[in-house]
């Protein structure tokens, strides 16, 4: 047991706030929070009961709760869970069963649809006379943003908005088509730190 | 081994209630009901009230003890509190602060 290591037996049962730097293994019950840097384990009889803050979070047993992991939440076969998932990359195996949203962060609607056709054009692109150069020094100015649309004055919402502009652009596209293109690729490559974005598209996600 | 173990780098702060034995190498706040044997190494820290069975003091332990059967204190272990038990062992090198209650 070099590597440092946390178990929750069988018998036994934790109620309260839990938090490491270390892995951690419920074959228990848990109940309150856990806040973890490392990897949660539910083992199979393992049941937890609480909000869980971690880096990699596996669950064969049951888990009742909103999980939030910096990497990954991985469902296994024998895993019950219960609630919301926020990693940017959620497993759910066969066999395993899940009631409740997941988020895998702003991967974004947006950009996926980037390739296609360009869609959603940016609204400046769409009048005539903005030029290309224009519309590429605004972006680079602000190169954290990661909205596809220059978002004049309302709609910040990355996931909610995209039908709206996207209809009306198609008539632009054909006027810009070249403008867009050349957005769209400058803007692929780095991806940037989209990590503030997660509690506006959960909001959004959440209405139903 | 233990089946429970509260690792080192680890905080809890609430209520551990259970039926096997218990190593604590981090910190427990809070409180600890046990049926077994608690263990309390070099590196673990307890500010929590204490029912169990058997206690192994080897680290630090602050709040009052109450063991069904006995309560051992280490050699470097420190221990802060009432403690009552039918049993007491408090080592050489060991420190303690507290009322002692052997009735059984």
């Amino acid at each position: 047991m070099s590597e440092p290591m946390t178990i929750i037996g069988t018998n036994t049962f934790v109620n309260g706030n839990l938090e490491g730097d270390e892995d951690l293994t419920v074959e228990g019950r848990v109940e309150g929070s856990i806040n973890l840097s490392k990897t949660l384990t539910v083992e199979v009889g393992g049941v937890v009961r609480a909000n869980i803050n971690v880096r990699n979070a596996v669950v064969s047993g049951i888990l009742v709760g909103n999980v939030t992991a910096q990497e990954s939440v991985h469902v296994t076969e024998q895993g019950r869970v219960v609630g919301d998932i926020s990693a940017p990359r959620v497993i759910l195996v066969d066999g395993a069963s899940f009631r409740g949203n997941i988020d895998m962060g702003d991967f974004d609607v947006d950009r996926a649809t980037d390739g296609f056709a360009s869609k959603g054009l940016p609204r400046k692109a769409r009048a005539e006379g903005e030029e290309p150069a224009a519309e590429e020094k605004s972006r680079a100015e602000r190169p954290q943003v990661v909205r596809t649309r220059p978002a004049p004055v309302p709609t910040r919402r990355p996931v909610a908005a995209p039908p709206k502009p996207a209809a009306p652009a198609k008539a632009a596209q054909a006027s810009a088509p070249a403008v867009a293109a050349e957005t769209a690729v400058k803007r692929s490559p780095p991806p940037p730190p989209k990590v503030r974005a997660i509690g506006k598209t959960k909001a959004v996600k959440k209405k139903h | 081994m233990a089946n429970t173990v509260i690792g080192s780098s680890i905080v809890i702060d609430g209520e551990i209630s259970g039926e096997e034995d218990l190593v604590i190498q981090g910190t427990v706040k809070g409180r600890i009901i046990l049926k077994e044997n608690l263990y309390v190494e070099q590196s673990g820290v307890v500010e929590a009230d204490i029912q169990t069975a058997n206690i192994e003091i080897s680290g630090q332990v602050t709040g009052n003890i109450c063991a069904t059967d006995k309560v051992e204190i280490a050699a470097g272990g420190r221990a802060v509190g009432d403690i009552k038990a039918p049993r007491i062992l408090i080592a050489d090198g060991a420190i303690f602060k507290g009322n002692v209650d052997m009735d059984a």
